[in-house]
């Protein structure tokens, strides 16, 4: 056999490589098809308003978190009404640290998660998968001092420690602040996805409720900071949850999102619930003697037109437990 | 057994201690199961043991473990360099043709260096200092992967499976992978460390000296493999040649330390040999066995003498006296935020630069210190906020090392250990400069009352209108110098909230 010298050798892998980036581009062009990064819009259907024996919102108050997340949810029309058999579904608690444990009301009540997991579940989904990004301590370490991680797997969900690469740059066409930023894909995708924030006071947004729960799905969150109202409403326009569950039972205060003292939570045994995530915040901004238009974000959401923010004419189903 | 067995067992057991100190390196993640002490090279490395003790003026009970090592040398000889350091077995892999050629040109006159910087070590040691223990080849090992080879690897396999997951049917099995890899080797960011070009290429020339001899560092330069060589000046298992030998000479190409010398019939130093048993099975003659015998070993000429302890004397003397005098020295060390609990005077008489912490700080925050802290300093852990955070759920750092250079404080004790104080930058900071809001700071405090408090002013924006503007400040009573305000300001490259070392701390004062 002819012996080759080194450019040649060169050459040939040259070739070589080219055509196999070439031929490994179209074929990936082939598989992939339209990539989720692309869509930039919703692959879920928003839910449908309430029928006519349906609440617009639900209120429960009194009982244990899992009686009156049932309970609010029934009030809407059960699960049912937003998850089907076979569908995916994400669940998005508020895990924001991983410092304290749940009673500090700086995370969602575990009992309120795990009590939608089983719902869910029970409604014939797929998977339901409960995830967060918190800012302050490891994402495993504040699964489970806040004592969901537990919670759901008992109630037999997944925690999902949200994957970097599942960040994508995605358009937001209705943003009037944002034209485009990274989001975490699989929220777009999921067939449903029920936010379920604790309410909480916060400094610059005056309350975090649930669709500032929502800065759990992008990465650079603190660049929102400068035009935080527009911005969080923005972002509520492309992720729309199917369905919000505010969870209030134990409420934070004052030293808002990360508390630490309980002398700073209030109990207040209630969660709030809706298709609506405008309403469901201005609903929970009464519980701080607030109204939505007091909330930047919950007043851009309602200029936008992404649900109500007055409450009077809607139809609020309060049931004490 | 057989000499090819034996060295077949040899090399089995390196294996095997090589692969248990990769698995209890990953394991040094904070709250992660382990079977055995994470550092249990470290309590095994008696340099390490030593030195510490006689910076400390106490013995780290953690450390107590060396004595086993110290007793295996004085039965077995260097069997630890031989058979269970993690960095001799590394070099055993990097093994060139060349060098065994080359290796006749280095002078044996060059074993000395290495028992002149033990002797230097162990004498600045008594000074409380702790510099040099960056040679120890434990810490050279963890320093590397810790800084270089794990955050190098992470940025490989993330940015790989972020191009990968823009393919639709890969997408469900890089999320599986992902998720494995996460939760068990790799962290769950991408992490950064300072100096890593430096050790790589610290690493690289440590390892390339092999193309001049085989185990260059062992012979020549390990202050650990000093210390040991010593000890088998009189250690009980000795390498003995019998009367057969017709100087064939093939022992001596086998070994890998190049001790064993023609000219003094094939016989080899007890203080350079690391048992490797490579000779064994070379001797046509069958007469090459190890057998046991007390006794002080011939002193060879490349051997301590008199004159080197003197010299290293005044070298460990005379180069702490030139770092202590330095005006770098005694300054004071603005950003060098230590982990939580270490005092600056105790933490350079105690780290011994293993880079445990350093490893284990899960926001990356613990970066090995170039100047921060004087030269003395070197590779000591210091808190680099805008890299990392100090994280309120989190004392994994005292856990984790070996020598109480930072204590063991409980999760309250830590949260209640100031190791810094914030300071806003008025200049930059987006309220006081811009007057616009952001709170970002206020927001990230994790102390329960809140060390950033706002106050609202009424000032005039850019567009000249009346507003009302939240700006922050910092109560000194409350911050703990966590820096998660640091590390989180939105500002682009320096924050315009930075931690400093309080000003009550003590920096310097007389050893």
């Amino acid at each position: 056999m002819r012996e080759i010298n080194r450019r040649e050798f060169v050459k040939s892998l040259i070739a070589l490589g080219a055509t196999t980036l070439g031929a490994g581009g179209l074929l990936a062009q082939a598989a992939c098809g339209p990539g989720p990064e692309k869509a930039g819009e919703l692959a879920r259907e928003p839910s449908s308003g309430p029928s006519a024996d349906q609440a617009y919102l639900a209120v429960a108050r009194g009982g244990s978190p899992a009686e009156i997340t049932q309970q609010a949810v029934a009030a809407l029309g059960g699960i049912e009404r937003f998850v089907h058999s076979g569908d995916d579904v994400i669940i998005k608690p508020n895990i924001c640290v991983a410092y304290h444990t749940y009673e500090y009301a700086a995370t969602t009540n575990p009992e309120v998660v795990a009590t939608l997991v089983s719902l869910c579940l029970g409604a014939g989904a797929k998977k339901v998968r409960v995830m967060d990004y918190p800012f302050g301590g490891t994402a495993e370490a504040a699964y489970e001092r806040s004592g969901i991680k537990e919670a759901v797997d008992a109630a037999g969900g997944q925690m999902e420690l949200m994957a970097n690469m599942k960040y994508r740059k995605t358009p937001i066409p209705d943003g009037r602040d944002l034209q485009e930023w990274s989001v975490y894909q699989d929220v777009l995708a999921a067939d449903v996805f029920i936010n379920v924030p604790i309410a909480k006071h916060h400094e610059l947004a005056r309350l975090s409720l649930g669709m500032k729960n929502l800065l759990g799905v992008v990465v650079s969150r603190n660049r929102f900071h400068s035009n935080l109202g527009q911005r969080v409403a923005d972002l509520t326009s492309l992720v729309y949850p199917t369905l919000t569950v505010v969870d209030a039972v134990r409420v934070l205060m004052d030293h808002g999102p990360t508390g630490g003292s309980l002398e700073d939570v209030r109990q207040m045994d209630m969660v709030i619930a809706s298709h609506d995530p405008v309403a469901a915040d201005s609903y929970a901004a009464t519980l701080f003697g607030l109204a939505g238009p007091d909330v930047a974000y919950v007043k851009a959401a309602a200029e936008m037109g992404l649900g109500e923010m007055d409450l009077s004419n809607l139809k609020i189903e309060e049931a004490q437990v | 057994m057989t000499a090819q067995r034996w060295v077949r067992l040899r090399q089995t057991v390196q294996y095997l201690f090589l692969a248990l100190f990769l698995y209890l390196f990953i394991l040094t993640v904070k709250d992660r199961w382990s079977p055995l002490p994470v550092d249990l090279f470290y309590r095994l490395d008696p340099l390490a043991a030593i030195s510490a003790s006689l910076a400390g003026r106490t013995i780290p009970a953690k450390l107590l473990l060396a004595l086993v090592t110290l007793a295996a040398t004085l039965i077995l000889g260097r069997v630890w360099c031989g058979w269970v350091c993690p960095l001799g077995t590394l070099l055993d892999l990097f093994r060139f043709r060349r060098a065994k050629e080359s290796a006749n040109r280095v002078s044996p006159r060059w074993r000395q260096v290495k028992y002149f910087l033990l002797f230097v070590v162990l004498v600045s040691a008594l000074l409380a200092n702790l510099t040099l223990l960056v040679l120890d080849p434990i810490t050279i090992l963890t320093r590397t992967l810790a800084a270089v080879v794990m955050p190098a690897l992470n940025y490989a396999f993330t940015t790989l499976e972020f191009w990968l997951y823009g393919f639709r049917p890969l997408q469900a099995p890089l999320a599986w992978l992902d998720t494995a890899l996460r939760s068990t080797i790799l962290p769950a960011e991408l992490s950064f460390y300072q100096l890593n070009g430096l050790f790589a290429l610290l690493f690289l020339g440590l390892v390339s000296l092999n193309l001049l001899a085989e185990r260059f560092w062992c012979r020549y330069l390990c202050p650990l493999g000093a210390l040991l060589g010593l000890l088998s000046k009189v250690s009980w298992l000795r390498r003995v040649v019998g009367p057969g030998c017709n100087q064939c000479r093939r022992c001596g190409g086998e070994c890998t330390m190049g001790t064993i010398e023609p000219e003094r019939g094939f016989a080899s130093d007890p203080g350079e040999c690391i048992v490797c048993l490579a000779c064994l099975g070379t001797c046509p003659q069958g007469g090459i066995a190890f057998k046991g015998q007390w006794g002080l070993a011939e002193w060879r000429s490349y051997d301590p003498s008199r004159r080197q302890l003197l010299a290293s004397v005044a070298t460990g003397v005379g180069g702490l006296v030139l770092l202590r005098t330095s005006p770098m020295a005694h300054r004071e060390h603005p950003y060098a935020v230590r982990p939580p609990g270490a005092r600056e005077n105790d933490l350079l008489a105690r780290c011994i630069r293993c880079g445990k912490c350093i490893k284990v700080c899960p926001t990356a925050g613990l970066q090995p210190s170039l100047s921060e802290s004087g030269l003395e300093g070197l590779w000591t852990p210091v808190l680099v906020s805008r890299l990392g955070y100090c994280d309120y759920s989190c004392n994994a750092c005292g856990q984790v090392c070996p020598s109480e250079a930072i204590p063991p404080l409980t999760l309250e004790e830590k949260r209640q250990a100031v190791i810094g104080l914030a300071y806003i930058d008025q200049n930059r900071c987006i309220p006081w400069a811009d007057n616009v809001d952001c709170i970002v700071c206020e927001e990230m405090c994790p102390v329960p009352d809140k060390a950033i408090q706002l106050d609202e002013v009424q000032v005039l924006n850019a567009q000249g209108e009346s507003v009302v503007v939240k700006r922050p400040r910092v109560v000194r009573d409350l911050c703990i110098g966590c820096g998660i305000c640091e590390y989180a300001c939105p500002l682009n490259g320096e924050s315009a909230i930075r931690v400093y070392v309080p000003n009550e701390f003590e920096y310097w004062e007389l050893a």
